[in-house]
């Protein structure tokens, strides 16, 4: 089993997200993010980027989360990319809509892109599909998993912009699960963070 | 008359830096009565000789660092101030409170916000807090038990006081709201657009009755 850690700023979803009984066992630790100085990042395989870190301290620690790519190591990060943390993703705002599937014949607009992927094992496409924030378009030859029609990915795996591999989604489910909203986002961490620990990635 | 600076702000708003901080501190117009401050620079600030009221703090706040600040907060609610906290508590330190339980939810009638009467909520309609074009869920979605002798001003069905203000605690005020920071909310077009105003309202009004209170006592 790969060895997760997850950047924690002490937000109130964050903490039910990621103590959950049922994700805590894939979690080795919370990496307080004002603390991140005393950790080893040697100690874990994947480092999980949630959505809504204190933005400066990000930054002013993104050369550890580039070493850790370097090593050849994951990192998965979880909603918008309003920053440049991450290369190559080529993140673009869309207009939020939460109300989609209220609509008359409502559709999403999301669809796989790469139904045989390991992740769907773990995953279904109803699991992964709620409001979304934005897409990329990223550079060169990635993996994109989920897609939005017509327009730019919503989840993909990135193995040749950095020396490690790169999960990038415009999805936030740590969020809106831990802030006690939206059942998809339930089903989606219960199959991703396993996947994450065990898959194929 | 004194110059405006922003140590006499009347609110210090905490600003945990995330990027739904973007809505949730910095919406609305440019607001002369509010210093919104960086969370981590709580730890040096002099909020003893800063001559804010009240302290406004939201649901992404760092509550292991609130935490470490617990005593800080407590002294400035013991010099006769308001906090105004809005989100899910999961660490102890807000004077009083207890820790956030969710709601049970079987349908989407466990949302239904009764309104209790006070002038933040005045002329505010259930129906305009509890839906949001016909979904609810976005309001509120559990709550903090109350400290003894707390107000409850607005219930989830079975009697969950899901906003609170408590006078007991401290020598302050703290109104406590699982839910979303009310100051921020956003243009609705309905009876909850009143919400933001009454709240600004009744914050200077409720401070001014602090210090009445400390001289009957």
């Amino acid at each position: 089993m790969r060895k997760i850690a997850v950047l924690y700023s002490g937000s109130a979803h964050q903490h039910r997200s990621f103590t959950d009984p049922r994700f805590a066992p894939y979690i080795v630790d919370l990496i307080y993010l004002p603390r991140m100085t005393e950790y080893d990042l040697d100690a874990y395989d994947v480092l999980i980027v949630p959505s809504q870190l204190h933005q400066g301290q990000v930054t002013a620690h993104n050369k550890r989360l580039h070493d850790f790519l370097a090593q050849g190591k994951t990192i998965v990060a979880l909603g918008a990319q309003n920053q440049s943390w991450f290369p190559a993703h080529n993140w673009e705002a869309r207009p939020v809509n939460f109300w989609w599937w209220r609509e008359k014949d409502a559709r999403s607009g999301l669809e796989l892109h790469q139904p045989d992927h390991d992740l769907f094992r773990y995953i279904t496409l109803e699991d992964a599909t709620w409001h979304y924030h934005g897409v990329f378009f990223p550079d060169g030859d990635v993996e994109t998993l989920i897609k939005l029609e017509n327009d730019g990915a919503i989840l993909y795996i990135d193995k040749v912009n950095t020396p490690g591999t790169l999960i990038m989604t415009t999805l936030d489910p740590e969020y809106h699960y831990g802030s006690y909203f939206m059942p998809a986002t339930e089903r989606f961490l219960n199959g991703f963070i396993p996947w994450l620990a065990t898959g194929t990635l | 008359m004194s110059p405006f600076t922003q140590q006499s702000a009347d609110y210090l708003l905490l600003d945990s830096g995330a990027a739904f901080s973007g809505t949730s501190v910095h919406s609305g117009q440019a607001d002369s009565m509010t210093k919104v401050l960086d969370q981590y620079d709580l730890v040096s600030y002099d909020l003893e000789n800063a001559n804010h009221k009240i302290l406004v703090i939201d649901e992404f706040i760092d509550q292991e660092l609130m935490v470490e600040q617990k005593d800080k907060i407590k002294a400035f609610l013991d010099r006769g101030n308001i906090v105004f906290f809005a989100g899910h508590l999961f660490r102890e330190w807000i004077p009083g409170a207890s820790m956030f339980v969710p709601k049970t939810v079987t349908s989407y009638l466990d949302y239904v916000v009764t309104i209790l009467d006070h002038p933040i909520f005045d002329g505010v309609k259930s129906e305009d807090i509890t839906y949001n074009r016909g979904v609810a869920g976005f309001f509120s979605r559990g709550h903090h038990p109350m400290p003894e002798g707390a107000e409850v001003l607005l219930e989830l069905p079975g009697g969950v006081p899901i906003t609170y203000i408590d006078r007991t605690s401290t020598r302050g005020t703290i109104l406590l709201h699982a839910g979303r920071n009310l100051l921020k909310s956003r243009e609705t077009g309905n009876s909850s657009g009143r919400i933001r105003e009454q709240l600004y309202k009744w914050l200077i009004e409720e401070h001014a009755a602090i210090r009445m209170r400390e001289v009957r006592a």
